[in-house]
């Protein structure tokens, strides 16, 4: 293996480890806004292009998420007709830093999630899976299933509410018996 | 308000379901309360892992039950098992891996094979494209009609490039070089189909076993380059360097290597000839290619910038030139205006290549102390700043474009902050009372422009002070970055600049240590000064006229 493959190595290595982070970071700048894994996959093909800027030894999460906010920039400008809700620059700043720093626990969350899942009813199940699939609009999801597009919203509410309530226990129980 | 009708403030804007008014009071929340900013952080990443376990859900037909099967294996470990492999099982890994995190399912076992791709790791046909972005063109026209940057990704599924030249860089390290017309996809970094039209691929050694589809059988790589012609009759195969494999379904595989050619007809002839690597355009052809239409841009540039030195308008205009630098003055190129900027004394400045990529053209501003001094007289209403630049970093809380000597009233100052925005500021007053909430002048921010990933780009700065529109607009790249009202209480009529710098500041005299050294790190190629202020149109042709 030549010197810059086992870089390139390196780098694909960094380049995931930092994936989940990165959408996070992307989506926390474009809440509500179906583009933003787009705009982090592109953030994905910079980082790959501009590899050879990066300066092994210093932070690859706070290098990455500085391109990832570049995309996001980018991205705003070819949208500035729609003008979409943007949070302001000091905002987004502090959200570049505190998520930069933020352990990254996604994976473990995952796994907390699938069991807190299970605890759900059959119907809660398929109403996140419906609304996180993305298949169709909540107000089609309504009427099939002969409920109000409000009560939904209502009952996703309390269900993300009580999802992140068993996530954040189980986490705990797993430290304490760690 | 409460943290209830926080959350569900918070759930709302996920949803991309909240009203303005709401916005702006979530947002004022979010910046204040650590809380607040903890609760929205933990539900967009809900939101992430809910959609992937949607995905996960969908894809193995289990809504009812997740399944355990691949609980045991905490992600950490193959993280680790990343380093000894080579770039391109690296690549793949990150391929499979990317398409299990960006929402298709996930969570699928992935072995570290060594450096061998074998059969299993090898991606499937319903693989998600985007492993691929454009390193250079030449017209290139694409079927939908839209541009695209050097640098973005080819778009996903087939596509269809309708004339000029793209060279596209896979991710496992293979450039195409790809001439309309053509039709293709990219499967994966390591394997891609042509429907019709002319590819040329050189694959590094660690992508070996890189292959091409066509209509009529597939080509295997086995070392450097090949080029393939498809067209509705007939498959051509030509091997520049190398070898490679040419596979028909059941029949065992052909080796052809440098120098051969074999072409496919539709009723199954097969020839072999001698190749021809000069019918395929090649990344040195390509790269000669753009020279060639650099040169023919430069050309136009140089007469065009001739040609604006006579605007009445312009008052100073510095090109780096080598002779400028071996004198140590650079020559006000501005001819027509009245009364004109004195030339530019270079300080500590050293040589560098411009945008055009002609060495010593530029001048690198990098070292500490360097700097331009100027001196412009008179008086002025508006003003219109524009330089070209390369920004290596933001080093200081404030870095120099344009400086005046001392800061005076009525004096302009226009530079970079380390946050990545334009700052511009006219000295409204020299006596002002803190206390009372004065200001000696107001200062118009951009919003960030600048991050590390733009560093090393040429980018042209513009900023124009316009009296009678009481405005101030940023320009990046001829396009607009901000606008901003003067502000009455702020509004100064008359413009002063006399002795300045650009590319750091003066002496310090004020009362913090951060105000003493303002040294711009980067490359300066050219800068103008107009006594007037500039339309948009025209900073607009200022830059598609000047960029390389």
């Amino acid at each position: 293996m030549t010197p810059d493959e086992s870089v390139d190595g390196q780098f694909v290595a960094q380049l995931t480890a930092v994936q989940v982070p990165l959408l996070a970071y992307v989506r926390s700048l474009l809440p509500g806004d179906p583009a933003a894994r787009d705009v982090a996959q592109q953030a994905n093909a910079t980082l790959w292009i501009k590899r050879a800027d990066f300066v092994p030894g210093t932070n690859f999460k706070a290098w990455a998420f500085s391109v990832a906010r570049y995309e996001v920039l980018n991205y705003r400008k070819q949208q500035a007709r729609d003008a979409r809700l943007m949070f302001s620059p000091e905002l987004e700043q502090t959200i570049a830093t505190e998520l930069a720093e933020a352990p990254d626990e996604f994976q473990a969350k995952h796994e907390a999630l699938r069991a807190c899942m299970e605890h759900l009813r059959t119907k809660d199940r398929d109403l996140l899976l419906h609304r996180y699939s993305q298949a169709g609009t909540l107000a089609e999801y309504a009427a099939k299933a002969g409920r109000s597009v409000g009560g939904l919203k209502v009952t996703l509410h309390r269900l993300r509410t009580v999802l992140l309530s068993c996530i954040q226990q189980r986490l705990r129980s797993q430290e304490a018996s760690a | 308000m409460t943290p209830l009708e926080r959350q569900q403030l918070i759930d709302a804007l996920l949803d991309g379901a909240i009203s303005e008014a709401d916005f702006i009071r979530l947002e004022a929340e979010l910046t204040i309360d650590p809380v607040a900013r903890q609760e929205y952080y933990e539900r967009v990443g809900l939101s992430l892992i809910l959609e992937n376990e949607a995905a996960r859900l969908i894809s193995t037909g289990e809504v009812a039950s997740p399944a355990k099967a691949n609980s045991g294996r905490p992600r950490a470990s193959w993280r680790v098992a990343f380093l000894g492999m080579s770039a391109v099982a690296a690549a793949l890994l990150l391929a499979l891996l990317w398409r299990g995190m960006m929402g298709t399912p996930g969570d699928e076992p992935v072995e570290a094979s060594g450096s061998q791709i074998n059969a299993s790791a090898e991606p499937k046909e319903e693989f998600a494209s985007g492993f691929a972005v454009i390193s250079g063109q030449a017209d290139a026209v694409w079927e939908d009609g839209r541009a695209r940057a050097v640098g973005s990704l080819v778009p996903p599924g087939e596509f269809h490039l309708r004339s000029g030249v793209v060279q596209l860089e896979l991710f496992s390290g293979v450039v195409l070089v790809v001439e309309g017309q053509t039709q293709m996809t990219i499967h994966s970094p390591m394997e891609v189909a042509v429907v019709r039209g002319k590819v040329r691929a050189r694959v590094p050694e660690p992508a070996q076993g890189f292959r091409v589809r066509t209509s009529t059988g597939q080509v295997v790589d086995l070392g450097t380059e090949f080029a393939v012609s498809a067209g509705d009759d007939e498959t051509e195969v030509h091997v520049i360097d190398g070898q490679i494999d040419w596979h028909l379904p059941d029949r065992p595989a052909r080796r052809l290597g440098a120098g051969e050619a074999i072409r496919r007809d539709k009723t199954g002839n097969e020839n072999v000839f001698p190749s021809r690597a000069d019918a395929f355009v090649g990344t040195e052809d390509l790269r000669s290619q753009l020279d060639l239409q650099q040169d023919h841009r430069l050309q136009q540039w140089t007469r065009r910038s001739e040609a604006s030195r006579h605007d009445p308008r312009l008052v100073a205009y510095y090109q780096m030139s080598s002779k400028g630098l071996d004198d140590r003055l650079l020559s006000n190129l501005a001819s027509g205006a009245g009364e004109k900027a004195s030339s530019g004394a270079i300080v500590a400045g050293s040589p560098a290549a411009d945008r055009w990529g002609r060495a010593g053209s530029a001048m690198n501003l990098s070292p500490a102390g360097s700097r331009i001094r100027v001196s412009v007289p008179g008086e002025h209403r508006s003003i219109s700043l524009i330089c070209w630049v390369r920004i290596n970093s933001l080093d200081r809380w404030y870095n120099s474009l344009f400086l005046t000597d001392g800061h005076e009233q009525g004096e302009p100052h226009w530079q970079i902050m380390d946050d990545g925005r334009l700052f511009f500021s006219v000295k409204k007053r020299d006596v002002f009372d803190r206390e009372k909430g004065e200001k000696d002048k107001h200062i118009y921010y951009s919003p960030v422009f600048w991050t590390s990933a733009l560093s090393g780009q040429w980018l042209m700065l513009a900023t124009v002070y316009d009296i009678d529109a009481r405005r101030v607009t940023h320009y990046l790249n001829g396009e607009v970055l901000s606008e901003e009202s003067i502000p009455e209480e702020y509004l100064v009529e008359i413009v002063r600049i006399g002795s300045a710098s650009s590319g750091n500041g003066d002496q310090p005299k004020w009362d913090a240590p951060h105000f003493a050294v303002r040294n711009f790190n980067g490359n300066l190629d050219e800068f103008r000064l107009y006594s007037a202020a500039l339309t948009g149109d025209e900073i607009r042709s200022l830059y598609t006229d000047g960029k390389p």
